[in-house]
Protein backbone atom coordinates (compact mmCIF):
# COMPACT_ATOMS: atom_id res chain seq x y z
CA UNK A 1 0.00 0.00 0.00
CA UNK A 2 2.77 2.20 0.83
CA UNK A 3 4.09 2.24 -2.75
CA UNK A 4 0.69 2.58 -4.28
CA UNK A 5 0.49 5.94 -2.18
CA UNK A 6 4.33 7.04 -2.94
CA UNK A 7 3.26 6.26 -6.49
CA UNK A 8 -0.04 8.54 -6.34
CA UNK A 9 1.63 11.54 -4.46
CA UNK A 10 4.67 11.80 -6.50
CA UNK A 11 2.41 11.61 -9.98
CA UNK A 12 0.97 14.51 -8.54
CA UNK A 13 3.62 16.56 -7.74
CA UNK A 14 5.03 16.23 -10.77
CA UNK A 15 2.31 16.99 -12.42
CA UNK A 16 1.58 20.23 -10.74
CA UNK A 17 5.67 21.03 -11.15
CA UNK A 18 4.95 20.33 -14.79
CA UNK A 19 1.39 22.66 -14.57
CA UNK A 20 2.39 24.99 -12.48
CA UNK A 21 6.07 25.82 -13.48
CA UNK A 22 6.06 25.30 -17.42
CA UNK A 23 9.95 26.65 -18.72
CA UNK A 24 9.67 30.07 -19.00
CA UNK A 25 11.64 32.44 -21.15
CA UNK A 26 13.48 34.98 -19.52
CA UNK A 27 12.48 38.61 -20.91
CA UNK A 28 16.23 39.43 -21.17
CA UNK A 29 17.90 36.33 -22.24
CA UNK A 30 20.78 34.51 -20.09
CA UNK A 31 21.94 32.52 -22.93
CA UNK A 32 21.01 31.99 -26.86
CA UNK A 33 21.59 28.57 -28.57
CA UNK A 34 21.78 29.67 -32.22
CA UNK A 35 20.82 26.55 -34.58
CA UNK A 36 22.93 27.19 -38.15
CA UNK A 37 23.43 24.42 -40.73
CA UNK A 38 27.52 25.18 -39.55
CA UNK A 39 26.71 23.70 -35.83
CA UNK A 40 25.34 25.27 -32.39
CA UNK A 41 26.63 28.25 -31.32
CA UNK A 42 25.82 29.25 -27.69
CA UNK A 43 25.99 32.96 -26.88
CA UNK A 44 26.09 34.03 -23.45
CA UNK A 45 23.80 37.28 -23.95
CA UNK A 46 24.18 38.15 -20.42
CA UNK A 47 27.97 38.14 -19.75
CA UNK A 48 27.78 40.55 -23.01
CA UNK A 49 25.37 42.85 -21.92
CA UNK A 50 25.73 43.16 -18.67
CA UNK A 51 28.42 46.06 -16.67
CA UNK A 52 30.13 43.33 -14.90
CA UNK A 53 30.50 41.59 -18.09
CA UNK A 54 31.56 43.10 -21.54
CA UNK A 55 29.03 45.57 -20.66
CA UNK A 56 28.23 46.24 -24.62
CA UNK A 57 24.81 48.82 -25.20
CA UNK A 58 22.10 47.16 -26.28
CA UNK A 59 22.01 49.20 -29.26
CA UNK A 60 25.11 48.16 -30.34
CA UNK A 61 23.93 44.67 -31.24
CA UNK A 62 20.17 45.84 -31.83
CA UNK A 63 20.09 48.65 -33.97
CA UNK A 64 16.58 49.29 -34.83
CA UNK A 65 13.64 50.58 -32.56
CA UNK A 66 12.95 51.98 -29.20
CA UNK A 67 13.19 48.79 -27.70
CA UNK A 68 16.08 45.91 -28.39
CA UNK A 69 14.09 43.04 -30.95
CA UNK A 70 15.30 39.70 -31.43
CA UNK A 71 17.74 39.85 -34.57
CA UNK A 72 15.90 37.01 -36.27
CA UNK A 73 12.59 39.55 -36.63
CA UNK A 74 14.57 41.30 -39.05
CA UNK A 75 17.77 39.32 -40.32
CA UNK A 76 15.49 36.16 -41.55
CA UNK A 77 17.84 33.50 -43.87
CA UNK A 78 15.92 35.25 -47.21
CA UNK A 79 16.84 38.84 -46.34
CA UNK A 80 18.82 41.41 -47.41
CA UNK A 81 21.04 40.87 -45.01
CA UNK A 82 20.96 37.52 -43.83
CA UNK A 83 20.93 36.39 -40.55
CA UNK A 84 24.43 34.47 -40.92
CA UNK A 85 26.11 37.64 -42.76
CA UNK A 86 24.52 40.05 -39.76
CA UNK A 87 25.74 37.76 -36.69
CA UNK A 88 29.02 36.83 -38.82
CA UNK A 89 29.85 40.59 -38.74
CA UNK A 90 28.57 41.87 -35.92
CA UNK A 91 30.29 39.13 -33.36
CA UNK A 92 33.71 38.69 -35.26
CA UNK A 93 33.82 42.68 -36.21
CA UNK A 94 33.24 43.43 -32.33
CA UNK A 95 35.73 40.39 -31.51
CA UNK A 96 38.26 42.20 -34.11
CA UNK A 97 37.77 45.50 -32.91
CA UNK A 98 38.07 45.10 -29.52
CA UNK A 99 41.08 42.08 -29.46
CA UNK A 100 39.38 40.00 -27.95
CA UNK A 101 36.59 36.77 -27.96
CA UNK A 102 36.44 34.11 -30.44
CA UNK A 103 37.64 34.40 -34.28
CA UNK A 104 38.22 30.64 -35.55
CA UNK A 105 35.07 29.18 -37.27
CA UNK A 106 35.50 26.32 -34.69
CA UNK A 107 35.67 28.93 -31.67
CA UNK A 108 31.86 29.54 -31.70
CA UNK A 109 30.20 26.59 -33.72
CA UNK A 110 30.05 22.67 -32.66
CA UNK A 111 28.32 20.41 -34.01
CA UNK B 1 17.21 -38.16 8.66
CA UNK B 2 20.37 -37.85 7.37
CA UNK B 3 20.95 -33.47 7.11
CA UNK B 4 24.45 -34.08 5.96
CA UNK B 5 25.35 -31.77 2.97
CA UNK B 6 26.35 -34.16 0.08
CA UNK B 7 26.32 -31.72 -2.65
CA UNK B 8 26.01 -28.28 -3.22
CA UNK B 9 25.53 -27.00 -6.87
CA UNK B 10 26.17 -23.54 -7.03
CA UNK B 11 27.34 -21.26 -10.46
CA UNK B 12 28.51 -17.81 -8.76
CA UNK B 13 28.88 -16.81 -5.34
CA UNK B 14 26.22 -15.73 -3.34
CA UNK B 15 25.76 -12.91 -0.78
CA UNK B 16 22.83 -12.19 1.27
CA UNK B 17 22.99 -9.38 3.69
CA UNK B 18 19.96 -10.41 5.72
CA UNK B 19 17.81 -7.49 4.13
CA UNK B 20 14.84 -7.71 1.99
CA UNK B 21 14.82 -6.07 -1.68
CA UNK B 22 12.33 -3.13 -0.71
CA UNK B 23 14.46 -2.37 2.19
CA UNK B 24 17.36 -2.44 0.12
CA UNK B 25 15.88 -0.45 -2.73
CA UNK B 26 14.56 2.45 -0.42
CA UNK B 27 18.34 2.34 1.27
CA UNK B 28 19.23 3.34 -2.71
CA UNK B 29 16.61 6.33 -2.32
CA UNK B 30 18.10 7.75 0.83
CA UNK B 31 21.57 7.35 -0.66
CA UNK B 32 20.37 9.30 -3.71
CA UNK B 33 19.02 12.20 -1.89
CA UNK B 34 21.61 14.62 -1.07
CA UNK B 35 22.57 14.40 -4.96
CA UNK B 36 18.74 15.04 -6.08
CA UNK B 37 17.98 17.41 -3.16
CA UNK B 38 21.44 19.74 -4.80
CA UNK B 39 19.51 19.06 -7.77
CA UNK B 40 15.98 20.51 -6.66
CA UNK B 41 18.10 23.20 -5.04
CA UNK B 42 19.84 24.21 -8.20
CA UNK B 43 16.74 24.00 -10.71
CA UNK B 44 13.91 24.47 -8.34
CA UNK B 45 10.08 22.88 -9.18
CA UNK B 46 11.24 21.70 -12.61
CA UNK B 47 13.62 19.75 -11.13
CA UNK B 48 11.19 18.17 -8.31
CA UNK B 49 8.75 17.39 -11.18
CA UNK B 50 11.07 15.73 -13.60
CA UNK B 51 12.24 13.53 -10.58
CA UNK B 52 8.51 12.64 -9.22
CA UNK B 53 7.10 12.31 -12.34
CA UNK B 54 9.76 10.04 -13.57
CA UNK B 55 9.55 7.43 -10.30
CA UNK B 56 5.43 7.79 -10.85
CA UNK B 57 5.74 6.83 -14.09
CA UNK B 58 8.49 4.23 -13.69
CA UNK B 59 6.15 2.34 -10.88
CA UNK B 60 2.70 3.06 -13.17
CA UNK B 61 4.83 1.42 -16.11
CA UNK B 62 5.50 -1.70 -13.77
CA UNK B 63 1.76 -1.88 -12.81
CA UNK B 64 0.66 -1.86 -16.08
CA UNK B 65 3.28 -4.45 -16.92
CA UNK B 66 2.54 -6.73 -14.51
CA UNK B 67 -1.26 -6.49 -15.16
CA UNK B 68 -0.16 -7.36 -18.87
CA UNK B 69 2.04 -10.14 -18.32
CA UNK B 70 -0.13 -11.33 -15.55
CA UNK B 71 2.51 -11.62 -12.92
CA UNK B 72 2.47 -10.61 -9.23
CA UNK B 73 2.43 -7.14 -8.76
CA UNK B 74 5.72 -6.02 -7.94
CA UNK B 75 6.08 -2.26 -7.55
CA UNK B 76 6.35 -2.75 -3.80
CA UNK B 77 9.86 -3.96 -3.65
CA UNK B 78 11.20 -0.33 -4.73
CA UNK B 79 12.89 -1.24 -7.78
CA UNK B 80 10.71 0.31 -10.46
CA UNK B 81 10.58 3.95 -7.98
CA UNK B 82 14.36 3.42 -8.08
CA UNK B 83 15.02 2.95 -11.97
CA UNK B 84 12.82 6.03 -11.96
CA UNK B 85 15.03 8.08 -9.34
CA UNK B 86 17.98 7.43 -11.30
CA UNK B 87 16.75 7.98 -14.95
CA UNK B 88 14.87 11.40 -13.36
CA UNK B 89 18.69 11.55 -11.77
CA UNK B 90 20.02 11.51 -15.41
CA UNK B 91 17.79 14.19 -16.79
CA UNK B 92 18.39 18.29 -16.86
CA UNK B 93 15.61 19.79 -14.62
CA UNK B 94 14.02 21.01 -18.60
CA UNK B 95 13.28 17.53 -19.67
CA UNK B 96 9.68 17.34 -20.89
CA UNK B 97 7.25 15.31 -19.73
CA UNK B 98 6.54 13.35 -22.35
CA UNK B 99 10.55 12.34 -22.50
CA UNK B 100 10.16 11.05 -18.81
CA UNK B 101 6.85 8.96 -20.15
CA UNK B 102 8.68 7.41 -23.15
CA UNK B 103 11.85 6.97 -20.93
CA UNK B 104 10.27 5.17 -17.96
CA UNK B 105 8.32 3.19 -20.43
CA UNK B 106 11.71 1.96 -21.92
CA UNK B 107 13.39 1.27 -19.17
CA UNK B 108 10.70 -0.83 -17.49
CA UNK B 109 9.35 -2.71 -20.43
CA UNK B 110 12.29 -3.06 -22.86
CA UNK B 111 15.07 -3.19 -19.87
CA UNK B 112 13.47 -4.61 -17.56
CA UNK B 113 10.18 -6.86 -17.60
CA UNK B 114 9.99 -8.58 -20.97
CA UNK B 115 13.34 -10.53 -19.53
CA UNK B 116 11.23 -11.25 -16.63
CA UNK B 117 11.34 -8.92 -13.86
CA UNK B 118 14.09 -8.23 -11.04
CA UNK B 119 17.07 -10.09 -11.68
CA UNK B 120 16.02 -10.97 -15.02
CA UNK B 121 17.86 -7.64 -16.76
CA UNK B 122 20.94 -8.20 -18.79
CA UNK B 123 21.40 -4.56 -19.47
CA UNK B 124 21.06 -1.72 -16.75
CA UNK B 125 17.64 -0.74 -17.58
CA UNK B 126 17.76 3.30 -16.86
CA UNK B 127 21.11 3.65 -18.88
CA UNK B 128 19.42 2.01 -21.45
CA UNK B 129 16.56 4.40 -21.66
CA UNK B 130 18.99 6.88 -21.33
CA UNK B 131 20.84 5.90 -23.90
CA UNK B 132 17.95 5.23 -26.58
CA UNK B 133 16.59 8.79 -25.66
CA UNK B 134 20.63 10.42 -26.18
CA UNK B 135 20.18 8.91 -29.39
CA UNK B 136 16.69 9.92 -30.36
CA UNK B 137 16.43 13.96 -28.90
CA UNK B 138 20.21 15.24 -29.10
CA UNK B 139 18.64 18.70 -28.13
CA UNK B 140 17.28 17.35 -24.28
CA UNK B 141 20.77 16.03 -23.37
CA UNK B 142 22.75 19.01 -24.51
CA UNK B 143 22.80 20.81 -21.20
CA UNK B 144 24.29 23.93 -22.90
CA UNK B 145 20.89 24.43 -24.89
CA UNK B 146 18.88 22.88 -22.25
CA UNK B 147 19.67 25.01 -19.62
CA UNK B 148 20.68 28.07 -20.91
CA UNK B 149 17.56 30.22 -19.52
CA UNK B 150 19.21 29.59 -16.12
CA UNK B 151 21.33 31.83 -14.08
CA UNK B 152 22.79 30.11 -10.71
CA UNK B 153 25.88 31.68 -10.27
CA UNK B 154 28.42 29.50 -11.14
CA UNK B 155 30.00 28.75 -14.55
CA UNK B 156 26.76 27.48 -16.28
CA UNK B 157 28.64 25.91 -19.89
CA UNK B 158 28.43 21.93 -19.13
CA UNK B 159 31.93 21.10 -18.56
CA UNK B 160 32.57 18.24 -20.96
CA UNK B 161 30.82 20.22 -23.76
CA UNK B 162 33.41 22.57 -22.90
CA UNK B 163 36.36 20.11 -22.83
CA UNK B 164 35.05 18.16 -26.53
CA UNK B 165 34.42 21.17 -28.42
CA UNK B 166 36.94 23.92 -27.18
CA UNK B 167 39.91 21.88 -25.41
CA UNK B 168 41.73 22.38 -22.33
CA UNK B 169 41.92 25.71 -22.60
CA UNK B 170 37.96 26.03 -21.82
CA UNK B 171 37.85 23.95 -18.91
CA UNK B 172 40.64 25.92 -16.88
CA UNK B 173 37.97 28.33 -16.00
CA UNK B 174 36.40 25.19 -13.45
CA UNK B 175 37.72 24.35 -10.28
CA UNK B 176 37.84 21.70 -8.66
CA UNK B 177 36.25 22.67 -5.84
CA UNK B 178 33.02 24.35 -7.42
CA UNK B 179 32.81 20.94 -9.49
CA UNK B 180 33.29 18.44 -6.16
CA UNK B 181 30.51 20.77 -4.38
CA UNK B 182 27.89 20.34 -7.65
CA UNK B 183 28.35 23.98 -8.86
CA UNK B 184 28.46 23.02 -12.27
CA UNK B 185 25.96 22.39 -15.15
CA UNK B 186 23.99 19.13 -15.91
CA UNK B 187 21.73 16.63 -15.15
CA UNK B 188 19.80 16.82 -11.92
CA UNK B 189 21.09 14.36 -9.48
CA UNK B 190 25.02 13.75 -11.32
CA UNK B 191 26.55 17.22 -10.46
CA UNK B 192 26.89 16.64 -6.40
CA UNK B 193 30.19 15.06 -6.53
CA UNK B 194 30.79 14.87 -2.61
CA UNK B 195 26.75 13.81 -2.19
CA UNK B 196 27.21 11.04 -4.30
CA UNK B 197 30.17 9.90 -2.86
CA UNK B 198 28.78 9.66 0.24
CA UNK B 199 25.58 8.08 -1.04
CA UNK B 200 27.66 5.74 -2.84
CA UNK B 201 30.02 4.68 0.45
CA UNK B 202 26.39 4.60 2.64
CA UNK B 203 25.94 1.91 0.16
CA UNK B 204 28.84 -0.11 0.16
CA UNK B 205 29.37 0.37 3.65
CA UNK B 206 25.81 -1.44 4.08
CA UNK B 207 26.47 -3.97 1.88
CA UNK B 208 24.31 -2.56 -1.24
CA UNK B 209 26.68 -2.89 -3.57
CA UNK B 210 30.12 -4.14 -4.39
CA UNK B 211 33.06 -1.88 -3.99
CA UNK B 212 35.04 -4.21 -6.35
CA UNK B 213 32.60 -2.91 -9.18
CA UNK B 214 32.47 0.71 -7.86
CA UNK B 215 36.26 1.42 -7.15
CA UNK B 216 37.22 -0.42 -10.08
CA UNK B 217 35.52 2.09 -12.38
CA UNK B 218 36.31 4.74 -10.82
CA UNK B 219 39.92 3.29 -11.18
CA UNK B 220 39.65 2.45 -15.40
CA UNK B 221 38.04 6.46 -15.70
CA UNK B 222 41.26 8.11 -13.75
CA UNK B 223 44.25 5.82 -15.23
CA UNK B 224 42.77 5.97 -18.97
CA UNK B 225 42.31 9.79 -18.29
CA UNK B 226 45.29 10.08 -17.10
CA UNK B 227 47.08 8.27 -19.73
CA UNK B 228 45.39 10.20 -22.20
CA UNK B 229 46.58 13.41 -20.20
CA UNK B 230 50.12 12.23 -20.09
CA UNK B 231 50.57 11.92 -23.42
CA UNK B 232 49.02 15.23 -24.82
CA UNK B 233 47.88 17.31 -21.57
CA UNK B 234 46.59 19.96 -24.20
CA UNK B 235 44.11 18.14 -25.89
CA UNK B 236 42.95 15.80 -23.12
CA UNK B 237 41.52 16.56 -19.73
CA UNK B 238 43.47 15.09 -16.65
CA UNK B 239 41.83 12.66 -14.36
CA UNK B 240 40.39 14.52 -11.63
CA UNK B 241 38.13 16.62 -14.27
CA UNK B 242 36.75 13.09 -15.91
CA UNK B 243 35.97 11.93 -12.02
CA UNK B 244 33.78 15.15 -11.28
CA UNK B 245 31.80 15.77 -14.08
CA UNK B 246 29.12 14.49 -16.55
CA UNK B 247 27.89 10.87 -15.04
CA UNK B 248 30.88 9.34 -13.78
CA UNK B 249 30.08 9.61 -10.01
CA UNK B 250 26.44 8.60 -10.42
CA UNK B 251 27.45 5.17 -12.68
CA UNK B 252 30.24 4.84 -10.42
CA UNK B 253 27.73 4.00 -7.42
CA UNK B 254 24.23 3.58 -8.36
CA UNK B 255 24.74 2.41 -12.24
CA UNK B 256 27.64 0.17 -12.52
CA UNK B 257 26.81 -2.19 -9.65
CA UNK B 258 23.69 -3.10 -10.66
CA UNK B 259 22.92 -6.71 -9.37
CA UNK B 260 21.71 -8.15 -12.31
CA UNK B 261 23.77 -6.05 -14.93
CA UNK B 262 27.17 -6.73 -13.15
CA UNK B 263 29.57 -9.55 -12.84
CA UNK B 264 29.55 -11.56 -9.15
CA UNK B 265 33.10 -12.86 -9.20
CA UNK B 266 35.95 -11.27 -8.11
CA UNK B 267 38.36 -10.84 -10.88
CA UNK B 268 35.02 -10.52 -13.72
CA UNK B 269 34.13 -7.26 -11.29
CA UNK B 270 37.15 -5.93 -11.39
CA UNK B 271 37.39 -6.26 -15.29
CA UNK B 272 33.95 -5.00 -15.75
CA UNK B 273 35.03 -2.18 -13.46
CA UNK B 274 37.61 -1.17 -15.26
CA UNK B 275 36.86 -2.06 -18.64
CA UNK B 276 33.68 0.38 -17.91
CA UNK B 277 35.79 3.20 -16.70
CA UNK B 278 38.31 3.18 -19.81
CA UNK B 279 35.56 2.93 -22.81
CA UNK B 280 33.93 5.92 -20.86
CA UNK B 281 36.94 7.88 -21.27
CA UNK B 282 37.48 6.90 -24.81
CA UNK B 283 34.30 8.04 -26.13
CA UNK B 284 34.50 11.32 -24.14
CA UNK B 285 38.26 11.56 -25.37
CA UNK B 286 38.13 10.14 -28.95
CA UNK B 287 34.30 9.85 -29.55
CA UNK B 288 31.21 11.13 -30.75
CA UNK B 289 29.55 11.75 -27.58
CA UNK B 290 29.85 14.39 -25.17
CA UNK B 291 29.65 11.63 -22.22
CA UNK B 292 30.37 8.01 -23.08
CA UNK B 293 28.77 6.69 -19.84
CA UNK B 294 25.83 5.39 -20.98
CA UNK B 295 27.28 3.65 -23.74
CA UNK B 296 30.04 2.31 -22.34
CA UNK B 297 28.03 0.87 -19.39
CA UNK B 298 25.81 -0.98 -21.86
CA UNK B 299 28.03 -2.45 -23.58
CA UNK B 300 30.02 -4.11 -20.66
CA UNK B 301 26.68 -5.15 -20.43
CA UNK B 302 26.79 -7.28 -22.86
CA UNK B 303 30.03 -8.66 -21.57
CA UNK B 304 28.72 -9.30 -18.70
CA UNK B 305 28.14 -13.35 -19.31
CA UNK B 306 31.23 -13.58 -21.03
CA UNK B 307 32.84 -11.95 -17.86
CA UNK B 308 31.40 -14.20 -15.45
CA UNK B 309 32.98 -17.34 -16.96
CA UNK B 310 36.67 -15.96 -16.40
CA UNK B 311 37.99 -18.88 -14.17
CA UNK B 312 34.77 -20.98 -14.06
CA UNK B 313 34.26 -23.23 -10.67
CA UNK B 314 33.54 -26.64 -10.44
CA UNK B 315 29.84 -27.92 -9.67
CA UNK B 316 29.73 -28.22 -6.31
CA UNK B 317 32.41 -25.72 -5.35
CA UNK B 318 31.16 -22.84 -3.59
CA UNK B 319 32.82 -19.48 -4.22
CA UNK B 320 33.10 -17.46 -1.00
CA UNK B 321 33.41 -13.78 -2.49
CA UNK B 322 30.49 -12.30 -0.17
Amino acid sequence: MLAYALAAILLVVGVVCYAAFPAKTPEEPVRLMFKTTAGKVLFDHKTHSADAGYGVACDDCHHEGDEPVACSECHEPDSEVKRSDAFHSQCKGCHEESGAGPLECSECHVM
Amino acid sequence: MNNEKKLVVAHAPYWHDGSKISTKNYNIMVAALPAVLMGISHYGAPALGVVAFAMACAMIWELIMNVAMRKPFSIGDGSAAVTGLLLGMLMPATAPWWVIALGTFIALSVGKQIFGGIGFNPLNPPLLALAMLVISFKGVFDFDEALRHYDLGFIMTYPLADLKYFGTEAISKFSLGDLVMGRQSGAIGSTFGLGLIVGGLYLILRGYVRWEISLSFLAGVFITALLFNLSDSNQYAGPMFHLFTGYTLIAAFFLVPEDSSSPANFIPMLLFGVLAGLMTVLIRNVGAYVDGVPFSILLLNLANPLLDKIRPKAIGKVVENA
